[in-house]
């Protein structure tokens, strides 16, 4: 376990390194303020009572950025480092694949988190110097989708061992943003009967739910703090989920020849 | 004790309507603990096929490869192993002092020692001016540095070298056979491929040489010295030998044993203009050395 822990706290260690020297997320944080401050000067205009408008386009952005991120990032974990052939002395180390895989999800997870978590800070302070004030729920909102980009995190990792890294880009950001039209199979399965709607249902659970962890929309119309048990529930959905992933990479990646 | 043994090992590469192809083929030898074997053979022979086992990169199709006995897919060998890959490429967005860090943290090295360990590496690779410079700012030779330096981390008891001078300048490559002469010293095995026959000659007790994934000959290089002109000379005659054996479907084991048991050149004539054997010249002397 110890060195499991050395071994993943390694991998994050050169992983943000990398990103911080690669520059990718200075320009997300600049498009998010242009966004945010873009979506305020209609102040300059004398239109007023505008908040909710600028909180939309300012967590919209943060949400688009970050998934985007998040895909990015994940996506090029594994097939960047067989690609420029650094796989080889890595794995020429005392290390199992299943290591490798835990310590490259831990470094997307940590990367894409932090980069959120940036995103999200700037984007509080901005409207706040606007004089758009937020409530205790953007917490809950911060933690939701820190749990979201774990999950995003697992599912784009295993895709990658299966596929090219451009069709597992691609596909990973159509289950992102598309996941919120799976909930039409659930409003198809309260019309059917006897088996369709059970076979509705199950098509329902076992498609990936990344909408699951959006309340974006209850933070820009100030909703109060949802139940805390929801939340609970969320990160087990996402641990047992996510855990669901990777075990489908490893078992994958426990036999890839490598390069 | 060996520290390698390859059993019958036959790596296959699977292909759409064709029968697979098989990169190795019943290969089999042992290096024996503190020995320096060279391993031979002309592109695509499957050299960096067996070597991509022996590290655990890639499963056998059949037969076995170990590692100081134990199976080569178990991690647990690869804490006594280094390994320089043939191409070697580091991240671009890290210095030569944090790469050598992340492999010196992989193999359980922390603290002092790691870093006592990297910079003493970095010195002996003569890298220690560029250590905090980005990997995408050094040449392909210093990068070849940066790689040799991290297979020599924790003084590995066997070391696996994949085109190990490729990159080096003249200098660099007289560093390296330096490098390796003090790991000698220090007792570890060293199993590298290599095109460059001075280079075998000048380091290696003993050469294995491999064609179409079959090992065609074995020896000492004690054994060879005075009895041919020069090591180029005799691969190139053993390669075409062995070449013109597998054509008319002679049996590969023959073919090795004919090589194997006999230390004199192949009575074929080379159909190939040999290079004047000056560089790779044998003497009892070099040999000693």
């Amino acid at each position: 376990m110890t060195r499991t822990v050395q071994i993943t706290r390694a991998l994050m260690t050169a992983g943000l390194l990398e990103t911080v020297r690669r520059k990718d997320l200075y320009v997300v944080l600049i498009l998010t303020v242009l966004l945010t401050l873009g979506a305020s000067a209609f102040r300059v205009f004398g239109v007023q009572g505008l908040e909710i408008f600028v909180k939309d386009v300012a967590f919209t952005a943060i949400g688009v950025m970050t998934t985007v991120l998040t895909v990015l990032i994940a996506a090029r974990q594994i097939p960047e480092e067989m690609q420029r052939r650094t796989i080889y002395p890595l794995m020429a180390r005392p290390i199992t694949r299943g290591q490798l895989l835990l310590g490259k999800w831990a470094t997307a997870f940590c990367t894409a988190g932090l980069c959120f978590a940036i995103l999200a800070l700037v984007t509080l302070g901005l409207l706040a110097s606007l004089g758009i004030p937020l409530k205790p729920i953007f917490i809950q909102y911060v933690l939701l989708k820190l749990m979201g980009i774990g999950w995003l995190c697992a599912m784009v990792i295993t895709l990658s061992l299966y596929l090219t890294p451009a069709a597992n880009v691609t596909l990973s950001l159509i289950l992102a943003f598309g996941s919120g039209v799976f909930n039409r199979l659930l409003l198809m399965a309260h019309w059917e009967h006897d088996l369709s709607a059970i076979w509705l249902n199950l098509l329902y659970g076992v498609l990936p739910h990344y909408d699951y962890f959006d309340m974006s929309k209850k933070v820009v119309f100030d909703w109060d703090l949802a139940p805390w048990w929801v939340l609970g529930a969320m990160g087990g959905y996402a641990v047992i989920s996510g855990a669901a992933w990777l075990l489908i990479g490893w078992l994958r990646f426990r036999r890839q020849t490598i390069g | 004790m060996r520290a390698i043994e390859v059993c019958e090992l036959v790596v296959a590469y699977r292909r759409w309507f064709k029968p697979p192809f098989r990169a190795v083929d019943n290969l089999s030898f042992e290096v024996r603990e503190g020995e320096i074997v060279g391993f031979l053979g002309v592109n695509g022979a499957g050299k960096t096929s067996t070597i991509k086992t022996l590290m655990g990169f890639q499963p056998p199709t059949s037969g076995e490869a170990r590692i100081f006995g134990m199976p080569a897919t178990d991690a647990r060998a690869r804490q006594l192993v280094g390994f320089l890959p043939e191409t070697a490429l580091y991240s671009p967005y890290l210095t030569p002092y944090e790469t050598l860090r992340l492999y010196g943290e992989l193999h359980g090295l922390r603290g002092r020692t790691l870093k006592a360990q990297i910079e003493a590496l970095l010195e002996a690779v003569n890298l220690a001016p560029k250590m905090h410079t980005l990997n995408k700012n050094l040449s392909k030779g210093m990068l070849q540095r940066v790689g040799i330096a991290q297979a020599l981390l924790g003084d590995p008891k066997l070391l696996i070298l994949d085109e190990v001078s490729s990159g080096l300048d003249p200098i660099g490559k007289r560093e390296l056979r330096d490098l390796l002469a003090t790991q000698r010293e220090r007792g570890a095995t060293i199993f590298f491929s290599s095109h460059e026959l001075a280079e075998v000659a000048s380091i290696c007790d003993r050469i294995l040489i491999i064609h179409q994934g079959r090992l065609i000959a074995e020896h000492r290089l004690s054994e060879l010295a005075g009895r041919v002109e020069s090591l180029e000379d005799y691969f190139i005659r053993t390669v075409q030998a062995g070449r013109d054996a597998l054509l008319v479907g002679e049996d590969a084991d023959a073919t090795r044993s004919q090589f194997v048991a006999s230390a004199s050149p192949p009575t074929h004539a080379p159909s190939v203009a040999l290079a004047p054997p000056s560089t790779t010249a044998l003497t009892d002397s070099e040999d000693a050395a």
